[in-house]
């Protein structure tokens, strides 16, 4: 059967992304050795992982303790009626390989919180949330804090969506939101538009390919808000606050990756 | 009194903390974060920050959804 699916070559691969103007081969290189934890591989995992694994990230690391369940197939496009029942984990693991043969996948069951969370992130440059509470949350929050790990959060529910960089030289989640620990979550009660999640889940994508690559302005201490049912945006801005108790105003320590370009040369100036 | 809130010009009531107004607005105080003038509230704030007539403010609720 050889030549029956032709083999396709990383270069083939990234050839669009390394056509922007600023993606040098140094970056392509980091995306290569970088590892990315996704945390939940529900809405916002699924839509963002195949992203990922499609840009050429190195390794993926899944973490997600759920099974799939027939009331995912409406908005969680990764998995079809042959995984229900399957842990998610699994089924997405499947599909990405099948996508991105040259993308070490790795998988956990396990429900990440502050007891095993520094060993299942052990070793990852990025994190993405897609968890759907909000305790492992703030966990991660604290990790970004203690470890200088950026995490990209994204929530979504209802209509409404949002995206926030935690990282390095940026303010703490704590910062603005206090604890979210109590933030609404469940959209079994509360319905979801099934586009909502990609919208956001190719944001939270995105970060993090420009955060990897050091590419453009990181979403780092702005709130992205996204009004699906307004048909509206809105970003707004915020700083360390003082006295913050998870990063005493501090911020997240560290740097970002040394940009390659800060300006895009498409856009007007 | 007259406020700008998330951008919009509003007439609410006169009301005296941060915390009088969330509830005007009937929203819930946690995971929701305020902007007075573009500095970040703490929580645990909400019910002395003053709100004066003219202020700007944002306020946005954390999305938990995923």
């Amino acid at each position: 059967m050889s030549g029956a699916f032709p083999v396709i070559r990383d270069a083939d691969r990234v050839r669009r992304l390394a056509a922007l103007p600023q993606v040098r081969p140094q970056a392509l290189d980091r995306l290569r050795r970088a590892a990315v934890a996704v945390v939940g591989v529900g809405g916002l995992g699924t839509a963002a992982a195949p992203y990922l694994a499609a840009a050429g990230v190195g390794r993926l690391r899944l973490i997600d303790p759920d099974v799939v369940q027939e009331t995912d197939l409406g908005r969680q496009i990764l998995y079809g009626p042959a995984d229900v029942g399957q842990p998610k984990v699994k089924a997405a693991a499947a599909a990405l390989t099948a996508q991105a043969p040259a993308t070490v996948v790795e998988v956990s069951t396990e429900a990440l919180d502050a007891h095993n969370g520094r060993r299942l992130l052990e070793g990852v440059d990025v994190i993405l949330d897609g968890l759907d509470e909000g305790r492992p949350r703030d966990f991660l929050n604290e990790y970004a804090v203690r470890t200088g790990t950026p995490v990209v959060f994204g929530g979504a529910l209802g209509y409404e969506g949002q995206v926030v960089v935690v990282a390095p030289s940026g303010p703490c989640l704590h910062c603005l939101f206090g604890s979210v620990a109590d933030a609404a979550a469940d959209c079994a009660r509360e319905g979801i538009l099934g586009p909502l999640v990609g919208v956001v889940g190719a944001l939270q994508a995105a970060e993090a390919l420009k955060w990897v690559m050091g590419l453009g302005a990181p979403l780092r201490g702005r709130v992205l808000q996204i009004d699906l049912f307004a048909g509206a945006t809105r970003v707004l801005s915020f700083a360390p606050r003082a006295h913050c108790p998870v990063c005493g105003g501090q911020g997240v320590p560290g740097a970002r990756p040394a940009a390659t370009s800060e300006r895009n040369p498409h856009s007007p100036s | 009194m007259t406020l700008t809130v998330n951008g919009e010009r509003r007439e609410v009531p006169d009301v005296a903390t941060i915390a009088e107004l969330l509830d005007h607005f009937r929203i819930q105080h946690q995971a929701v974060g305020v902007l007075i003038n573009g500095e970040v509230v703490g929580r645990g704030d909400f019910g002395t920050a003053p709100v004066r007539e003219g202020d700007t403010l944002d306020i946005v609720r954390f999305v938990g959804g995923g």
